[in-house]
C-alpha cells in the first residue's frame, strides 16, 4: 500500500539510503536462523566430543573386545560369547561377586544409618559446626594409600594397636587381616571410615532442603525428636538416600584400591572384589576376558541400582 | 506456518534431524571402535624381531630408560654417568616409573614407549610379543651368563631380556641364638637336618617357631619356585606344559606341610611387623630365602642386628644342589623403542663392561659397601675372589659375596618362567596358603592348583 503512494522522485531520493538498510536485515534474516540453529550444537560440541572419546568409544571398544581373545598384541580372534561363558561358569567370578555382595551388606546399610545420624547431629549443633563438618570430610580426602597403610599397622595380628587394646582387657588377639573370616569386616571398616563423610555431605544437603515449618508443626502436635526423625526427616531424605545408595553400591562393586593395598585380595581371595578380579584379568593381558568381566559387572551393578531406585520410588 | 505437533510435543522436523544425529554418532562410534586390534582367525599373535648390534663407532642419540623408583634407581643413575662418560654422544633419560601399572598400556598403545625397561623376570614372558629378541646381540655373552637367567628370559628359542641380577637362595640363620641352643649350623646339610635343628631349637626355646612359613601368596609361590629351581624344575617346562604334578613339588610341599604340622613354622609375611617381631625376639631363627633377605639385618632388625649369617640352602637329598633362584630382574627393549640399538649399547655397558657392572654393584653413594642384595648374572663379574661388595657389618662382617657367588654357581638351569606365572598366584599361591593353614594337603594343592592353572591360564592363552 505505501509503496504505491511513493512518487518516483522520492524513490530515487531514498534508494541510496534505503539499499543498505534493506539489504542488511535480509542478510541477517538468512544467517541468523542458521547461526541460531547451530549455536546450541556448537556449545555442546566440546562436551559431545569428550563424551564420545572418553565414554562412548571406550564402551563400544570394550564391547567389541569382549568377543575376542585379544592379549594386547597381534591380531585378536573373534570368539563369540566364549569369554562370557567362561566367566559365568567360573567359580572365581561368582566368588568375587559374592565377596563384593558381602562387603556391600557390611558397608552400605550401616553407612546409610550412620550418615543420617551424623548429618542430623551436624545440622542441629550450633557451635563449631564448620569444624565438625570438615572433620567428617577429612577421611574422604585423605589419600587412600596412607589410610591403607595405617590400617595395616593398626590391625597387625601381633603388633597392631587394636590387638594391643584387646589384650589390655584380656581378650585374645584377632587375625584381622590374615584370616578370611575377619578380613572382609576389617576392609569394610576402612571403607566406612573413609567414605561415610561423603555420604554425610549428601544427606546434610538433603536435610537443609526440608522445611523447618514441618518440624514446628509436628512439635506443636506433640511429636518428639525421635518421632520427627522417623516420620519427617527420613521420608523426606529418601531422594538423597537413594542417590547415596546408588553411588555407594557402584563404589563397593568397583572397590579396588582398598583390597589391592591392604590385603592383596587375600587371605585365600576372600577380599578379592569384583573390581580387583577384573583388574587381575587385565594385568594378565587377558583383555578379552577383562572386557567381558567389566560388562557383566556393569549389568549386575545396573540391575542392583535400578532395583533400589524402583523400591524407593514405589514408596514415594 | 506452524510445524505439525506430535503427541509427544516433538516436531516432525526435529525427528529426522535427531535420527540423522543418532545415525551419525553411531557411525562415528562404530568407526572409532574399529580402531582397535585387527580381528582375524589365523594371524600369528606375535612376530620375532631379532635385534642386531650397531656398528657405529661414535653413537649419537637419546634413549629413555625406565627403572622402578627406590634404591636401585639411584644406583643405576650413578652408573649412567659412567656410561655417558664413555659414550658422550648418547643422552640417557632416566625415569622412575611404576612399571607394573604403566608398561602394559604403553606397549599396547605404542605411545611414549621407552627404549629400555627394568622388568621382573617373572613378567618377561608375558610381554615377548612386544619385545626385541636379543638372542643375536647376547650371543657373545650367553655362555658366561648364569644358565638359570638365560632360561627365564628364553621363550620359544628367543631371549627377550638382558639378564641383570642372580638371586641365589640362601639359608639365613640367627647364629647367636643357635649357638646359645648348642646347634652347629654347619651340620645342616639337608632339609631333614633343618627340621632336626628346628626341633632342637624349639626344645631349647619352647615359644619358638624357628622356620619362616610365608603368609603372602605371591611370596610363598616365589619361595616354592626357589625350592623347585633347586631341584632343576619349575611350574612349566620349555614346552609350556605344567610340571606341578611331579615328585619334586610333592617333596617340597610335603616338607613345608611337615614344618606346619610339627609346629615349627612362624606364619608371617616377609618383613611385615609380625615377621620382624618374631625375628628380633629370636623365635624365628631360620629363613630360607633369596639373598635379598640380607636387607633385613641391615635395615629392619634391631635387637638381632649383627646376629644373622647366611649359608647355602640345605639340599633336598644329600649331595644335591645347595641353591635355587628366587626372583630376579632383567632389562627388556620394546620393539617400538625409538633407539633400540642404543638401548642395547647401554645395557651391554651396564652388565658386561667392567666399568659398567662395577658401577652398578661396586661401592656407590647409596650402598657405600656396594650393592649386596643380589649378585651379577654375568659370571665373569661374579668372581668369588673379586668381590664387588664388601663384607656386611650387620651380618657380623660376613663375606656374603663369596657365599652367594658360590651358591649361585649351584643353581640348576631348566626352569623357564611361563607368561602366566604371576596369574598362577591366584591358584597355586592361594592353595599353598591354605595348606600352610592346614586346610589342604600337599596332594590337594597339586591337584586343585594344577587344574585351575590349566583351565584358567594355560588353556586361555
Amino acid at each position: 500500500m505505501t509503496t504505491r503512494s511513493v512518487s518516483p522522485a522520492t524513490k530515487v531520493f531514498r534508494e541510496p539510503a534505503v539499499e543498505p538498510r534493506t539489504r542488511a536485515p535480509r542478510q541477517r534474516r538468512r544467517t541468523l536462523p542458521l547461526r541460531r540453529l547451530l549455536a546450541p550444537y556448537v556449545f555442546v560440541l566440546p562436551f559431545v566430543l569428550v563424551f564420545l572419546a572418553f565414554s562412548v568409544y571406550p564402551l563400544f571398544f570394550t564391547l567389541r573386545l569382549s568377543f575376542t581373545d585379544w592379549h594386547g598384541s597381534g591380531a585378536a580372534h573373534w570368539i563369540g560369547f566364549d569369554n562370557y561363558r567362561y566367566l559365568l561358569t567360573s567359580s572365581g567370578f561368582w566368588s568375587t561377586l559374592g565377596n563384593s555382595g558381602v562387603l556391600w551388606l557390611l558397608i552400605v546399610p550401616a553407612q546409610m544409618v550412620l550418615a543420617v545420624l551424623v548429618a542430623v547431629l551436624l545440622n542441629a549443633i550450633k557451635r563449631l559446626r564448620g569444624f565438625y563438618r570438615v572433620a567428617f570430610v577429612v577421611p574422604f580426602v585423605t589419600p587412600l594409600v596412607a589410610v591403607a597403610q595405617i590400617w595395616i599397622v593398626l590391625f597387625d595380628q601381633d603388633n597392631g594397636a587394636v590387638n594391643a587394646m584387646l589384650g589390655a582387657v584380656g581378650l585374645p588377639p584377632v587375625g584381622w587381616l590374615v584370616t578370611s573370616g575377619w578380613a572382609k569386616p576389617t576392609l569394610a571398616l576402612l571403607f566406612l571410615w573413609k567414605t561415610t563423610g561423603f555420604v554425610v555431605l549428601i544427606v546434610l544437603s538433603g536435610l537443609q532442603q526440608i522445611d523447618r515449618g514441618l518440624y514446628e508443626a509436628a512439635s506443636l502436635d506433640g511429636a518428639g525428636r525421635m518421632r520427627q526423625l522417623w516420620s519427617i526427616t527420613v521420608p523426606l531424605l529418601r531422594r538423597s538416600l537413594m542417590f547415596s545408595l546408588v553411588l555407594q553400591t557402584l563404589a563397593v562393586f568397583q572397590m579396588f584400591a582398598e583390597p589391592y593395598v591392604v590385603t592383596k585380595g587375600g587371605p585365600y581371595t576372600s577380599t578379592t572384589t569384583a573390581g580387583l578380579y577384573l583388574y587381575n584379568h587385565i594385568t594378565r593381558a587377558d583383555l578379552g576376558t577383562g572386557a567381558a568381566n567389566s560388562f557383566l559387572l556393569v549389568i549386575v551393578v545396573m540391575a542392583v541400582s535400578l532395583l533400589f531406585v524402583r523400591l524407593l520410588r514405589a514408596e514415594d | 506456518m506452524n510445524p505439525t505437533l506430535r503427541r509427544s510435543g516433538r516436531t516432525a522436523r526435529l525427528l529426522p534431524r535427531r535420527g540423522t544425529a543418532v545415525v551419525a554418532a553411531a557411525l562415528l562410534v562404530t568407526g572409532l571402535s574399529a580402531c582397535g586390534p585387527d580381528i582375524s582367525s589365523d594371524a600369528p599373535a606375535s612376530g620375532n624381531a631379532v635385534l642386531q648390534a650397531s656398528s657405529d663407532e661414535a653413537p649419537k642419540g637419546e634413549i629413555t630408560v625406565w627403572d622402578r623408583s627406590g634404591d636401585l634407581y639411584k644406583v643405576f643413575d650413578a652408573a649412567i654417568k659412567k656410561f655417558t662418560a664413555k659414550y658422550p654422544g648418547v643422552t640417557v633419560k632416566h625415569e622412575a616409573v611404576d612399571i607394573d601399572s604403566k608398561l602394559q598400556n604403553t606397549l599396547i598403545t605404542g605411545t611414549d614407549v621407552p627404549d629400555g625397561v627394568f622388568l621382573d623376570d617373572a613378567k618377561v614372558g608375558g610381554y615377548v610379543s612386544h619385545l626385541w629378541n636379543l638372542k643375536d646381540v647376547l650371543a657373545p655373552y650367553t655362555k658366561d651368563i648364569a644358565k638359570q637367567k638365560v632360561d627365564v628370559n628364553t621363550v620359544n628359542g628367543g631371549i627377550y631380556g638382558v639378564p641383570f641380577d642372580l638371586d641365589p637362595g640362601l639359608l639365613f640363620y640367627n647364629a647367636k641364638a643357635l649357638s646359645a641352643a648348642g646347634i652347629d649350623p654347619n651340620g645342616i646339610k639337608t632339609y631333614d637336618d633343618l627340621l632336626a635343628a628346628a626341633k632342637k631349637y624349639q626344645q631349647f626355646k619352647p615359644s619358638a617357631k624357628p622356620i619362616h612359613l610365608e603368609q603372602n601368596a605371591f611370596n610363598s609361590q616365589l619361595q616354592l619356585e626357589m625350592f623347585a629351581s633347586q631341584l632343576g624344575t619349575g611350574l612349566a617346562g620349555p614346552d609350556g606344559k605344567l610340571r606341578l604334578d611331579s615328585p619334586q613339588y610333592h617333596q617340597i610341599l610335603t616338607w613345608l606341610d611337615t614344618v606346619r604340622k610339627e609346629g615349627l613354622g612362624t606364619r608371617a609375611e616377609y618383613l611385615k611387623p609380625s615377621d620382624v617381631s618374631a625375628l628380633d625376639s629370636a623365635d624365628e631363627v631360620f629363613y630360607p630365602w633369596a639373598i635379598w633377605f640380607d636387607f633385613a639385618p641391615q635395615q629392619q632388625l634391631t635387637a638381632t642386628k649383627g646376629d644373622w649369617r647366611a649359608m647355602p640352602l640345605p639340599a633336598w637329598t644329600a649331595g644335591g644342589a645347595r641353591s635355587g633362584a628366587m626372583g630376579g630382574s632383567s632389562f627388556v627393549i620394546p620393539k617400538d623403542a625409538k633407539n633400540p640399538k642404543l638401548s642395547w649399547l647401554f645395557y651391554r655397558f651396564l652388565m658386561f663392561d667392567q666399568a659398567g657392572y662395577t658401577g652398578v654393584y661396586g661401592p656407590n653413594a647409596v650402598y657405600p659397601g656396594g650393592l649386596n642384595t643380589s649378585i651379577p648374572a654375568y659370571q665373569p663379574a661374579a668372581d668369588p675372589a673379586k668381590p664387588l661388595f664388601r663384607p656386611i657389618d650387620a651380618m657380623g662382617g660376613q663375606d656374603v659375596w663369596k657365599t652367594a657367588v658360590e651358591a649361585g654357581r649351584e643353581i640348576p638351569g631348566g626352569a623357564p618362567i611361563p607368561a602366566w606365572w604371576s596369574g598362577a598366584v591366584d591358584y597355586l599361591g592361594t592353595d599353598l596358603q591354605k595348606m600352610l593353614d592346614g586346610a589342604l594337603t600337599p596332594q590337594q594343592v597339586i591337584d586343585k592348583a594344577g587344574k585351575d592353572i590349566q583351565t584358567n591360564l594355560i588353556d586361555r592363552k
